[in-house]
Formats: C-alpha cells, structure tokens, sequence
C-alpha cells in the first residue's frame, strides 16, 4: 500500500489520471482506495475484515470508525455483514476467495444470497494467483459455486480501471455481490471501457474466425495476447470482456457464436461450472451449433510451488499455449455432428 | 469459576403483569399442539420448551409493533432455533402479527409463508434460520449495526443447546464479547435433548454458563419455565458493556403432562393424539 501517490488526480472524478499516478497498484490495492475514497460521500459504507486486512488499508486510515477487523471468523464477517445490512448499512466484507467462497460458502447462501442482502463480498487471492503458497490459497471453484445462487451478482474485474468502475456500481447497487480479485498482478487495458457496466459484456476487439470470451484480469490478458498472435497467423479474433458471469450477458455469448466459427473461453478457474459452463450452457440451449474450447485450469489441484506464471503456464493459460490450440482446432476437419445442417 | 444465578437486580414483575403473561404462554402452548396436528406436524419439543423464552420477550421485554412489524425502533428477535417455527410463528399470532386460525389452515400448505423452518417472510420475522449456527452471528452484526448509528434499539437471540455444537456460534460469541455489544442477549434453550437424543450423551454442553462467563458474557441461568425469573434476567440493567447470555433450563414438551418431561423432537399427531394432549393440558379438545 506505500506505492499510492496523494494529492493527485482524484479517484472519483479521473480515476484514469489517478491509475497513471499509480501505476504500481494491483487491483486489490486499488479496490482498497476506491472504497475508501467512495466511503467519504457515502456514509453508509463499511468494512469488514477477518484478519486479512493486510495493515496499511486506506479505508481503515480515513473511516476507522466503519472499519471493523473481527479477528479470523470468516463466517461470522458473513453472518453479521448481513445483519448489517439489514440496519441500512452497505457492507463490505473482504477475504481471500477460498475462505469466502468456500469456508464460508453456506453464510454466503443463507446471508448474502437467499435474502439479497446488500452485501459485497470482495475476495482477492482468486485462481491460482495464492501462488506457492499452495492450494489452501487457491480458489479455482468459487465462480462455480458462487454462479449456482439465485441472485448473486458475481464478477471479476479485467484491470484497474474495471475494478474502480464496478466498486462504484456496487455500492449503488442494492443486492448481494460477489467480486474476485488477483492478489499482485498489475493490469491495465489499453482499450477503452465506454458504457461498462456489471452484467453487460465488453466487447474490446472484432473478429471474424474465432471468439475469445474472457472472465478477469487473467482471462482477458491471455485471450487478447493471443488474439494479437492469430492475426499474424491470419486468423482474425474478437474477444469479448464477459466481467460479469452472473447475470450473464447471453446475448453478447451468442452473438459472438453467430460470428465467428469457433468458441473459446479463457478464465483462470476450472473450466467446469465457471466461463466455460456458462458458455456451454448457453449455446446449448440456444441452439448455435457451435464447438466450445476451454481453456482454464485443467480440474486439477497444484500441489507443488510455483509462480503465479508457472502454474498458469501448467494448464495452458497463457497467449501463445491458446493461439496453438485454437489454431490446431481450427485445421482440424469438424465432427460431422458438429456440422451445421 | 462459577456463573452467577438471577438475583433481583430489578423489582420482578408482580401478579398484575405475571396473570396475563401465563395466558399468553397457555394459548401459545395450545397453538403448538394444535401446529403438531396438521398434516406435516411440526417440531414440537423444542418448540413447548422456548414458550416462555418468547413470552417474557414478545409480551414484556422487547419493544416490538406488531401492525408494523418493520417499526424501526423495535427490538429484535432472532429464532436461531429456527426448527422451532411452530413455536414462533404461534407467539408472534398471539401477540398480533397475524391471525391464529390464518397461521393453524396455512402451517406447511402449499405456497404458504409458514414454512416449517422459519421465514423471513413471516411478520415479524427478520432472518430465516433453521440451519443452525446462523442466528448469533446476524445477532451480533445487527447489534454492531445499530450500536454504529448510535440507536437503542435491541437484539435477542435464541439458540438451543444442541445447536452450540456449531463453531460458528462460537465465533460470533467471542466477536460480540470483543467488539462489547451490550445491546445483545442471547438466551439459550437448555432443554437437553436435540435430533438425535439427550444432547449430554451426544456432545455436551455442560458449564455453558460458565463457558459464556468465559468468553466475556454476563451469564445467568435460570429456569426457563419461570415467567418472573426470566422477565427479571431479561430487563435486569447492564452492568458493563458485556453483552449477556442467559441460559434456560427448559423441559422439552414442557406444559403438556402427557408427555411427562420428555417431548418429542418431532411429531405429527393424529386427531385422537391431539384430543388426548389438550386434555391433559386442561385445555378443551
């Protein structure tokens, strides 16, 4: 948190000058300094924390009387946010994804998502960004699990500038939340982010031959990496940014199928029941015949220690693993049931 | 270590108070029976053992309006038994959230409210519970929530014994002691007896009161039966910022001779079940 310039550009108002002040900040920090800059207008906002505030929280410097670290009790935070909620307060709660989405999974369903509390749940260490510290820290099943409740909101942000945005939507959003974060990747997308909005896929290039659909800061960064190295194969690529997985933007999933010729969906969770299910489910049951690649963590735990890199490499999650295989798929001759009549 | 016991701290409430009191407890008690006789039953032990538990705040304690149960100065009460629908749902008829009879013809009927565990779309009803564990730690949020806008308004949760063999309740105890909730009391139906039979041969929760003492609580244990005692317990004045756990000894079935101190955790009565256990109630079949 120490990297954070002050008296600059403000968050609020030019929250693109103020991400080129800071340009060091991954997009937990800077979901920290948006909350805590968006908290002085609103009053209603509160921080929960169970002991992975991390010291040095912008939020906790400048309202320590909204900020409450309730010591490691993740399903405690949940249960209260909650009961906080329901008094007309806007909770936050924060911990890491596997904690909030997991150990805490039947507070999330009963507190958050069964009565539409108005709830956000913020979780960094998402996918396999824990990194060495081994799979107790990854969390490649949250979107999963998350996606299956009734009227959850569940969203990753692709960058900075998505992750100010959705911070300021959340809070005028009355409902329950879910967002996923990295842990200390730095992205930024050069593309421009007119009309975001949570629920409403981005699209950040066309393309004709293959559709890149990518869920977070992950995701999206591989799949335009290796739709930038298709165009020099010749394959031109749309990639389409589908921040939120819930609600899920099915049109954009099906006008994308309608135009190009094969599916692609790149996210670093397990590819059952997160994008990938979302993207399958959808052109399934609307018809367009069309072949899903997914590419994702290979439903496979990482035991081992690595890089956050390295063990993206392992299942394949990187521009040029991605651009092969969607090049080999697309010489390979179509199943005939794949066929359209 | 020992927990302390009620003394009077407050003058108890008299007979003028205590009279009208024990009639709400009779037809509370009435209606659950008569909960157990509908087609579905009802989880009826548990929910004769926490009648008084909810008279002594519904009829006494806690500011509540029930022709406007969002009433923003009321107080709180949180079944986290939520099992013991039955028993909540005829306390919050009695005292005037909705009608008995509505309450009796739609328990468990299709596409009715009166689900067997309890609604939050119930009047009266803030949180749906019935998984257990849940009800101290929205307790404790809402306790937290209203002491951050600096209201008055007050928090009462009620677990069962049984149901402190949940961690999260434990959790949530040592975050309301912390953060010095003096505006919750958890009240905690010690009936001894829980899905599977008598809670001490399952887990025991021997020395809650002294377990609660522990975590920073005020602890009292009464008898949970006692109209007085628990009125006294319930509005006895806070002595610090400590919030206050009371423990009730609490007989399941209690109220209904038949069953001689050992009701069941659950029943579905047939007609003549029904008759026979108003009758020994003194109640009119």
């Amino acid at each position: 948190m120490n990297d954070t310039q002050t008296g600059g550009a403000d968050l609020a108002s030019a929250p693109e000058a103020w991400l080129r002040e800071n340009p060091k900040l991954s997009n937990r920090q800077i979901f920290r300094h948006a909350l805590a800059r968006f908290a002085e207008q609103d009053p209603r906002l509160v921080l929960l924390e169970a002991d992975l505030g991390g010291g040095g929280d912008p939020f906790e410097a400048r309202h320590k009387g909204r900020y409450f670290n309730l010591g490691i009790c993740e399903a405690t935070m949940l249960d209260m946010a909650c009961g906080m909620a329901h008094v007309g307060h806007v909770v936050f709660a924060h911990t890491f994804a596997p904690f909030g989405a997991m150990r805490a999974c039947e507070q999330v369903r009963l507190a958050m998502a069964y009565p539409r509390a108005n709830v956000k749940l913020v979780c960094d260490y998402g996918g396999v960004s824990g990194a060495f510290f081994g799979p107790t820290h990854h969390a490649i099943e949250d979107l999963a699990i998350l996606r299956a409740m009734p009227g959850m909101t569940v969203f990753s942000p692709a960058d900075g500038l998505e992750t100010i945005l959705a911070t300021r939507e959340m809070i005028q959003y009355d409902g329950p939340v879910y967002m996923r974060l990295g842990r200390n990747r730095v992205s930024r997308l050069e593309e421009p982010r007119e009309g975001f909005a949570l629920g409403r896929a981005l699209c950040l290039r066309e393309g004709t031959g293959v559709g890149l659909i990518a869920h977070g800061e992950v995701g999206v960064s591989v799949a335009l990496e290796a739709a930038r190295l298709l165009e020099g194969q010749g394959v031109s690529a749309r990639v389409v940014n589908l921040h939120t997985l819930k609600p899920l933007d099915e049109a954009a999933i099906l006008e994308t199928a309608e135009r190009t010729r094969l599916l692609v969906t790149v996210e670093e969770h397990n590819i059952l029941g997160g994008l990938g299910g979302a993207v399958c489910e959808t052109v399934c049951t609307h018809g367009p015949a069309r072949q899903v690649l997914r590419i994702g963590i290979q439903d496979r735990y990482d035991p081992l220690a690595g890089s956050h890199e390295s063990l993206l490499r392992g299942h394949g999650l990187e521009g040029a693993a991605v651009a092969e295989r969607i090049l080999v798929t697309l010489s390979r001759p179509q199943e005939p049931s794949l066929k359209p009549v | 270590m020992t927990a302390a016991t009620t003394n009077a701290r407050l003058e108890a409430p008299g007979d003028d108070v205590l009279g009208p009191l024990e009639a709400h407890a009779r037809h509370i008690r009435r209606l659950i029976v008569r909960l157990a006789a509908t087609p579905a039953g009802c989880h009826l032990g548990g929910s004769l053992s926490l009648v008084e538990l909810l008279v002594a705040l519904l009829g006494r304690v806690m500011k509540i309006n029930p022709s406007a149960p969002g009433w923003e100065g009321r107080d709180h009460l949180i079944l986290s038994k939520g099992h013991a629908a039955a028993g909540l749902y005829a306390a919050l008829s009695e005292f005037g959230f909705f009608d008995s009879e509505e309450l009796i013809q739609r328990y468990n009927a299709e596409g009715s409210r009166f689900t067997g565990h309890v609604n939050a779309k119930v009047p009266g009803v803030d949180f749906s519970t019935g998984s257990l564990g849940h009800g101290l730690g929205l307790g404790t949020g809402l306790a937290l929530g209203y002491r951050l806008k600096d209201l008055p308004n007050r928090v009462y949760v009620i677990c069962g014994d049984g149901e402190m063999g949940e961690g999260s309740n434990w959790e949530a105890l040592q975050v309301a002691s912390h953060q010095r909730l003096s505006n919750l009391t958890v009240i905690i139906d010690r009936n001894g007896g829980q899905n599977d039979g008598p809670t001490e041969s399952i887990l025991t929760q021997a020395a809650l009161a002294d377990r609660l003492l522990m975590f920073g609580f005020e602890a009292l244990e009464v008898d949970g039966h006692d109209l007085q005692a628990l009125c006294q317990a319930l509005e006895a004045p806070a002595t610090g910022t400590a919030p206050r756990a009371i423990i009730a000894k609490t007989q399941k079935g209690a109220g209904v001779p038949l069953f001689k101190g050992k009701g069941p955790h659950y029943a579905v009565f047939s007609p003549e079940q029904l008759r026979r256990a108003l009758l020994s109630m003194g109640e009119t079949p």
